[in-house]
């Protein structure tokens, strides 16, 4: 619970809500839903309100789309449907939280707080998204560094996701959950560039594991200069080795051949969409 | 503090704490037509438009919501002026107790507003966030397919 004597702050500029976030006890405050969650918050001095920054943006700009981070899941959801783009990344938010928390949930504190049970890391990773943060300097991350590293707990805010998409890459996305808006167990998702039926490229990830995400390289480097039949996809799959945490729901043992099974029809529908 | 809000349209000051949410201002200032259920964003018994979206006001501190306007079900319709949903969910049988009501009248007005016209597929999606114990959803879904289809007709008949 937040201390009665919390103050807040409405920065209108970008600096001073960095400057502000410098001093001990104060956060930001985007959405608001991750600091109601209830654990102790006897620490927080101070919220600095991101409202009045002028971040609530989608923007198309060619072959990229830039999300400002107070953009809601449910702005990321509306524009992937309206414009039929970033599909994989509308897909999963659509499944996270329910209709009035994806109206709060704000893309930036998402990223920044990367939750185990995210919809949001897997597709970005998969789609090779950039970071751009605003701390003592700006500065432009790919998604994997920032949070593969100390960066993501630094004070910093989070200015805006980039995301390119290109025309060679066939996209997909699957989710492990119970029912449908539940937290996922794992998500895989999976950027191929293909040229003539053959993989030049692919990035596959999956999160939920134990260290939150991890890249498929191992099932990468089987697709890689190979066309994708059914025996590629067995072997590809294979060779994936996941870690997850066991729970009150499933052994780790049962997620790890689940994530075999879903990683396999990912593919398999990859190698259809490409055909 | 006092701190001036809209709500449903008029300007009112409100009584507030700064860590308090909008859930315990709005019930603390007389708007008690917003109910307190879980207080964790799961049942919805809480929702209210927030510049006409639906959200959970139990996951929303009153202070950052200060200068956007709010709309609670009695915005919606009152019991002498029913909106068009009010009347489809007591003539459809779609309350029993009624305690989640308010947050499934909200939730429905929130999607009528974007999609005049839809699915009730749509409207399972748009009140995924609204918990309700006594009736098994399927009378609050005709309601709101009910509600949708006579505010077409209303609006056919005016144009």
């Amino acid at each position: 619970m937040l201390p009665s004597t919390i103050q807040w702050y409405f920065p209108r500029r970008l600096n001073d809500a960095v400057k502000l976030i410098q001093k001990d006890g104060v956060i930001l405050h985007g959405g608001g839903t991750k600091i109601l969650e209830p654990q102790p918050r006897s620490s927080v001095k101070g919220l600095v309100d991101i409202g009045d920054l002028g971040l609530d943006y989608i923007r198309a700009s060619g072959r990229s789309v830039r999300i400002g981070a107070a953009a809601t899941f449910a702005d990321v959801v509306r524009f992937a449907r309206e414009k039929k783009r970033l599909n994989i990344l509308g897909t999963s938010l659509s499944h996270a939280a329910s209709t009035p928390l994806r109206n709060r949930i704000t893309i930036g504190g998402s990223v920044k707080d990367f939750p185990m049970w995210s919809n949001l890391y897997a597709p970005l990773l998969a789609l090779d998204a950039r970071v751009v943060i605003a701390g003592m300097q700006l500065r432009i991350c790919p998604i994997e560094e920032y949070a593969g590293s100390d960066l993501i707990h630094s004070r910093h805010l989070v200015k805006e996701i980039r995301v390119p998409e290109r025309s060679d890459v066939v996209y997909g996305i699957k989710t492990f959950h119970v029912v449908r808006f539940e937290y996922p167990i794992f998500t895989i998702a999976a950027a191929v560039a293909m040229r003539k039926g053959v993989v030049r490229e692919a990035r596959i990830f999956i999160t939920g594991v134990r260290r939150k995400f991890a890249r498929l390289t191992s099932t990468e480097e089987v697709l890689h200069g190979n066309a994708i039949t059914g025996r590629l996809i067995e072997e590809a799959a294979g060779k994936s080795s996941f870690s997850f945490v066991p729970d009150f729901r499933f052994s780790a043992e049962y997620k790890q051949r689940v994530a075999r099974v879903y990683l396999k029809d990912l593919l398999r529908e990859i190698k259809q969409a490409a055909a | 503090m006092k701190i001036s809000f809209t709500i449903n349209s008029a300007k009112v000051e409100l009584e507030l704490r700064p860590h308090e949410t909008l859930l315990k201002v709005l019930r603390a200032n007389g708007f008690t037509e917003v109910k307190s259920g879980c207080e964790e964003g799961e049942c919805g018994a809480c929702l209210v438009l927030l510049d006409g979206k639906p959200i959970n006001s139990c996951q929303v501190l009153a202070m950052s919501v200060r200068e956007k306007p709010v709309t609670t079900v009695r915005g919606i319709g009152t019991l002498h002026l029913p909106h068009v949903l009010q009347k489809t969910f007591a003539r459809g049988g779609a309350d029993q107790c009624g305690f989640c009501s308010p947050g499934m009248v909200v939730a429905a007005y929130g999607l009528l507003q974007r999609n005049p016209r839809p699915t009730r597929e749509e409207i399972a999606e748009a009140l995924d966030g609204n918990l309700c114990r006594c009736t098994g959803y399927v009378k609050i879904v005709e309601a709101v397919y009910q509600a949708a289809a006579e505010m077409q007709k209303e609006d056919t008949r005016t144009e």
